[in-house]
């Protein structure tokens, strides 16, 4: 068994930042860990469907299929939350960047860690049940962290995708493999962090590698099988688009239209290496049977010399058939993106004011600008965009060869962590990064499926940074209030009926705030960066809230390998 | 792989003579036995003849791999290492970088960087972002190589290789050492040597 106490907890981490190394990041843990059967009954798709108003579990990554991250519970909240304490500290055996998704279903949490393992955990007490250590393929091409952000079950299987890009199902009862299928060639460059989304007998996964100049997917495998049912080119062979000058917001960005069209003409359309990866979970309308996902940055990240046109459909919302994987709509952001500011934290639906006031089905995403962006569910037209959630400065200065100074810096604004709504509310709740940084470009070809960042981005060392927690109204675009933090935020954030969001920093704050206010009410130190996105369950009768603490690769917090409970006495 | 020793060349033309299709069959049956040659240049015990040759006990094997392909390819150029990577198959080279990677790191005694000097590789580090690939303490994973503990002389040499585009293998990292001053990559020199 793997469960500490809070001594050890905050014990924990305390390395200095200039001692060695201190070997692999895989942690030896106690010999003596036996394997028990996880006692669930099997996930229906119905259980799936009403997650949104199940009180005991946490069935998907971001809640429920619409990715509210708003859970139903109230057991904690503005009143009761000062009394919150750990219930229990699991420790696994990866102590690298930790990203994972808590699910729980039926008084069972499964979680996973770098390197693609996953645990299934007695989430009453901590107590392990089973491990799977995926044997990992020796070549593995990886963006910004060897994370994994979770599994979902249905029916009596877990579903993960690995870093050396395999879809697996395991026997959710022993953590068996069921069936395994290769995604997509590592060596290209193809990696996968992201939890699988699973609907109606469909396993929904991305990909990532658009910094090594793939071309990106959206895919749907059979839940049974592994078979791929259909699959999406999130690059289409016509990628060049309508040559747009301007951005979601309006502001003009210096393309040179001019040059590209020579460079279009010399070198055709460049579809086939333009990366658009799918970093994170894709929502789905079960009313009218659609998916709603954003696709990350054109390839190479800052030098768009060599893929004239807007990249198609890079750093755009796109909406698609979900039986059939057909394109519905898309909108872009940024066309030819030459900033890295792509499209990453995934979509939310929920409710919002049309522009002529009436409630509609709406889209909202929070972009690495720091706006947030709210769609028509329709048609995937912008109805307005937010006030920006961090300074934005020179925007769009062009990436020069000696560095040119812009804000935001190249991880945001919101990076991939989830936002969390609350509806009654009308509130989206996010965490921002602020990090200064100069923009380079640099010219090469592509080079097989290794880093092909086409330049760099590099935070300015004499400017500081910080992080903030931002609370939007996304009927009126305003920000309703702000925290400030010491520095970038990177991790998720949950909402609850209780009033009240919780989410982490880097230096290990865990806190719970006010919904409507920011004050915060309460907070934990848990040793290493609190840097995934919470989760919230009951079980006993009494409600939980857990998050991963183990740190960030991509901002460099400090790493852990603890899953920390806290429950109320 | 990557520095050009005369050692290294006498590795390289006996590889290639055992390597040549009469003499194949007479390859040793092991792997322990078909990589013996390459302990002329890096070493017996794992640590290299020559300062200028890497450490490959306990690299990375995805990072060992990709090399010897892109030997292979003719994407990373080296007098030595291409003829001897032209002989292998892609299931050659996964069990040689398998089999160096299963072997401890060893300690070239190599001084801890001054504080001084190391305060100023992390903030170098924290601008460019190098453990976002190399991970914590530099371990590495996978395609990326562990640098901690790495020769200090062939740091330097491959650092110096990636800024002139020497070495071509790695365009993105060409793009992120020209990105930083190189004052600030001598002092990551001095700290990854240590480490």
């Amino acid at each position: 068994m793997n469960s500490y106490s809070i001594a050890y907890a905050t014990l924990f981490g305390l390395g200095c930042v200039l001692a060695g190394p201190s070997g692999a990041q895989e942690v030896k843990q106690d010999p003596w860990s036996p394997s028990r059967e996880a006692k669930i009954a099997p996930v229906t798709q119905a259980q799936l469907d009403s997650a949104d108003k199940n009180t005991a579990n946490f069935l998907l990554t971001n809640g429920n299929y619409a990715q509210t991250r708003f859970h139903p519970a109230r057991q904690i909240n503005r009143d009761t939350v000062k009394n919150l304490h750990v219930a229990w500290i699991f420790q696994t055996d990866v102590k690298e960047s930790m990203e994972t998704s808590p699910i729980v279903v039926d008084g069972v949490m499964f979680v996973t860690t770098s390197f693609s393992h996953v645990y299934a955990l007695d989430a009453k007490t901590g107590q392990q049940l089973w491990h799977y250590n995926h044997k990992m393929a020796p070549v593995t091409t990886f963006c910004c962290g060897p994370n994994n952000r979770g599994v979902q079950v249905l029916g009596d299987l877990v579903y993960l995708a690995t870093l050396d890009s395999k879809l697996v199902a395991l026997n959710a009862k022993t953590g068996d493999v069921v069936w395994k299928t290769d995604i997509a060639d590592p060596e290209l460059g193809y990696s996968e962090t992201m939890a699988p989304t699973v609907v109606k007998d469909k396993v929904l996964i991305g990909t990532n590698g658009g910094e090594y100049g793939i071309r990106g997917f959206l895919r749907a495998y059979d839940a049974k099988t592994g078979k791929l049912v259909w699959n999406f080119d999130t690059i289409p062979e016509k990628s060049v688009g309508v040559w747009a000058t301007k951005d979601a917001t309006g502001r003009d960005m210096h393309r040179d239209i001019a040059a590209e069209k020579a460079q279009l003409a010399k070198s055709g359309d460049p579809y086939a290496k333009l990366g658009g990866g799918v970093w994170q979970n894709p929502a789905v309308d079960l009313a009218t049977n659609r998916i709603y996902f954003v696709v990350g940055n054109p390839s190479p990240d800052l030098d768009g010399a060599v893929r004239p046109g807007d990249n198609l459909y890079t750093d755009s919302l796109v909406a698609l058939d979900l039986d059939t994987g057909k394109y519905v709509c898309h909108f872009q952001y940024i066309a030819h993106d030459v900033w890295d500011l792509d499209a990453v934290s995934p979509a939310v639906l929920v409710n919002v004011r049309s522009k002529d006031g009436k409630s509609i089905p709406g889209v909202i995403h929070a972009g690495k600008t720091g706006h947030i962006y709210v769609h028509d569910r329709k048609d995937c037209s912008l109805i307005r965009f937010s006030e920006a959630m961090v300074p934005q400065e020179n925007m769009w200065v062009l990436p020069t060869k000696e560095g040119a100074r812009m804000l935001p810096g190249a991880n945001g604004g919101v990076e991939w962590s989830p936002i969390a709504t609350d509806p009654d509310q009308g509130l989206a709740y996010a965490i921002n990064l602020h990090q200064p940084m100069h923009y380079r470009v640099e010219n090469s070809a592509y080079p097989n499926g290794k880093l092909w960042l086409g330049g760099a981005f590099t935070a300015i060392a004499d400017e500081k940074q910080s992080g903030n927690i931002t609370a939007v109204n996304y009927d009126t675009g305003k920000i309703k209030w702000q925290v400030k933090t010491p520095e970038p935020m990177i991790g998720g954030i949950l909402a609850t009926a209780g009033g009240l969001v919780f989410t982490g920093e880097g230096n290990g704050k865990f806190a719970a705030y006010n919904s409507s206010t920011g004050k915060e009410l309460w907070s934990f130190h848990a040793g290493a960066g609190v840097n995934a996105p919470p989760s919230s369950y009951m079980v006993g009768g009494k409600q939980y809230i857990v998050v991963g603490a183990g740190g960030n690769t991509q901002v460099n917090f400090r790493r852990g390998n603890n899953i920390v409970a806290f429950t109320l006495d | 792989m990557g520095g050009k020793p005369v050692w290294f060349i006498a590795c390289g033309v006996v590889f290639v003579a055992l390597s040549s299709a009469n003499v194949r069959s007479a390859l040793a049956e092991t792997i322990a036995e078909k990589v013996e040659v390459c302990a002329g240049c890096h070493g017996q015990g794992g640590k290299p003849i020559d300062a200028m040759t890497p450490i490959i006990w306990g690299q990375q094997s995805g990072y060992i791999y990709i090399q010897l392909r892109d030997f292979k390819r003719g994407d990373r150029k080296s007098e030595v290492m291409q003829p001897i990577a032209s002989s292998f198959e892609k299931q050659d080279m996964l069990a040689i970088a398998e089999y160096f990677s299963s072997k401890p790191w060893p300690d070239l005694g190599q001084p801890r960087s001054a504080k001084e000097n190391a305060e100023r590789a992390l903030r170098a580090e924290h601008s460019v972002g190098c453990t976002g690939c190399h991970l914590d303490q530099f371990q590495g994973s996978g395609t990326v190589p562990r640098l901690a503990g790495q020769s200090r002389e062939y740091l330097t040499k491959t650092i110096a290789d990636f800024r002139t585009r020497t070495r071509g293998n790695n365009p993105g990292m060409s793009d992120l050492m020209l990105a930083t001053p190189p004052d600030d990559l001598a002092a990551l020199e001095d700290y990854l040597a240590g480490l």
